[in-house]
């Protein structure tokens, strides 16, 4: 397991002090409020480098404190610790300063499931394009390194389209295409194994007696090689400058799920968007496990909420193997149905942790 | 101590050092002799009158045209193109490359408000049509910019008779598999090329 012990200082509403998490599975339970979030928030950090809730690090601070710190200890006596001072970030891993968080992310992968994943599955491209980028750059750091290219050349180029600097645009069209086609390309790849994970997936917890699964619509046809994509751009070229903006490419390509009868999430109720959205994740932690041949860590923040004991039960069952699982539970939750032989449970009462 | 301070200050503004290297430096002048520190203060005080730029190439040398632009041995029918003057010193510095050089003084960044009006290219665009360059190779770095002005060079000079070519990326010469970072080696597969 990553994490014996996890160590903060400052952070959030934990109290400081030392958590000892050395178990397969970890439990906190506790009403809003009260640190739940938080604590997994702290390990999702060790993990990332950064928050999961969004925001500036400096927000992470106790009461506007100016600094905090964390400490991921692992049975090994190997350790990893993020702190931030004033505006500075610090990464160490074992001691020694590390660089780029890339390395926290190989060190202790982790797979967070919370509320806000069911922007994924109710319908925003944009939301639908994070995840699978997400799920493509945990195992491909080429993946990261086009897709980072391709928002470059996009953003030169909508410049360019604002200066209306045709010169520059010509080149620009080469370049975009180039980026955007391996772009596309991966994307097709990712969308047709993660929909083969996917779609047996839900099945199994949504029983639904027909498949949904995923399926990629690229902006620029499959068919489509780098020539006619230069083309495409050509031929759109007034309107572009009269927008400012560049109308294709994959910036604006969608995911879809799809059932029998077409776009399922816009007939979904609310449940079986929660569970689309827990499948989804399930199906990155296999994907991540499939590819890397690791096993991730879990982070699960109080995502069973709107499922029916039924669906729950399915979903705990469904869950991926992983090295390490965090999950918090309000007090009302049958969280004693999901024990394990060696589950550390928590109670939490502002940031405060008493073990049962 | 303001003089202290002021030095820090300014040290601390070179690339690449922080407010503790600038003390670290400033003590080791305050403790070193007086000779060392006027030789310092009028060596980097000089710098600027004696190093300008070469009017042909556009790199940096005490004579104008440069040492590479006036020697015999350099053939200049192969001009490589670099975003900046000292990238002509680090590849001076392989040995490797016989030909003549001709710096951008900068890249095309649309988002950074540098268009190619802002590089020498008209005077490459000349070079390459009055001396007989057969070969253009161009050097910028492997970065979205370092493309675009690849490209925007290639674009200029088509119908100029030159071959245009661009530097090898991917594992290091001489560096075992092992070595090389992960984004590196992403690289050098999607770049790979047929036996």
């Amino acid at each position: 397991m990553p994490f014996s012990r996890i160590e903060s200082v400052s952070f959030r509403n934990l109290a400081d002090g030392a958590i000892q998490t050395e178990a397969p599975s970890v439990f906190v339970v506790g009403e809003n409020g009260q640190g739940k979030s938080n604590f997994l928030d702290a390990v999702y950090t060790l993990c990332y480098g950064s928050s999961f809730r969004g925001g500036q690090d400096a927000d992470a601070g106790r009461d506007g404190e100016r600094s905090w710190s964390l400490r991921g200890v692992g049975p090994d006596g190997s350790s990893c610790a993020v702190a931030w001072e004033s505006g500075i970030k610090a990464i160490k891993e074992d001691g020694k300063p590390v660089r780029d968080r890339k390395r926290l992310v190989e060190r202790n992968p982790a797979i967070v499931f919370c509320h806000e994943d069911m922007e994924f599955a109710r319908g925003e491209p944009e939301r639908r394009r994070f995840f699978f980028d997400q799920t493509a750059s945990l195992v491909s750091v080429g993946y990261i390194d086009l897709l980072r290219a391709y928002r470059r050349a996009l953003k030169a180029r909508n410049q360019a389209l604002k200066d209306r600097s045709l010169d520059v645009l010509e080149v620009l069209d080469l370049q975009v295409a180039s980026y955007g086609i391996g772009l596309r390309d991966e994307r097709a790849a990712i969308a047709r194994e993660f929909d083969e994970r996917f779609a047996p997936r839900f099945e199994s917890v949504a029983r639904l007696g027909q498949r949904v699964g995923v399926s990629y619509r690229p902006s620029w046809r499959l068919d489509e090689g780098s020539d006619d994509v230069v083309a495409r751009l050509a031929a759109a070229r007034d309107r572009e400058l009269a927008l400012g903006t560049s109308l294709s490419g994959p910036h604006r390509d969608r995911f879809v799920f799809t059932d029998d009868s077409g776009d399922f999430s816009d007939r979904a109720s609310t449940g079986q968007l929660r569970l689309l959205s827990l499948t989804l994740r399930i199906a990155q932690a296999e994907h991540y496990a499939g590819v890397s041949g690791r096993r991730p860590t879990l982070l699960l923040d109080d995502v069973l909420l709107e499922l029916d004991p039924e669906k729950r039960r399915r979903f705990m069952e469904a869950l991926p193997e992983a090295e390490q699982s965090f999950f918090t539970f309000l007090p009302g939750e049958p969280y004693r149905d999901y024990q394990r032989d060696g589950t550390i449970v928590y109670w939490t009462d502002d940031g405060r942790f008493t073990r049962t | 101590m303001k003089a202290l301070d002021d030095l820090v200050g300014i040290l601390a503004r070179l690339p690449g050092i922080g407010r503790k290297s600038a003390a670290r430096i400033a003590f080791h002048v305050l403790k070193s002799d007086d000779q060392y520190v006027a030789l310092l203060a009028e060596r980097i005080g000089s710098l600027k009158e004696k190093v300008r730029f070469c009017s042909v190439c556009g790199s940096y040398t005490e004579d104008d045209p440069c040492e590479v632009c006036s020697s015999p041995m350099r053939d200049r029918s192969l001009v490589c193109v670099v975003e900046q003057a000292q990238d002509v010193l680090t590849i001076e510095a392989s040995r490797e490359y016989r030909g003549v050089y001709h710096v951008l003084g900068a890249l095309i960044s649309p988002l950074d408000g540098i268009g190619p009006d802002a590089l020498r290219l008209d005077r490459l665009v000349a070079r390459v049509r009055d001396q007989g360059v057969s070969e253009v190779v161009i050097a910028t770095n492997p970065t979205v910019e370092g493309d675009t002005t690849a490209l925007y060079i290639k674009k200029v000079l088509e119908g100029s008779g030159a071959r245009v070519t661009r530097l090898a990326t991917g594992i290091p010469v001489g560096g075992d598999l092992e070595y090389a970072d992960k984004l590196t080696l992403a690289r050098s597969f999607r770049g790979r090329v047929a036996l």
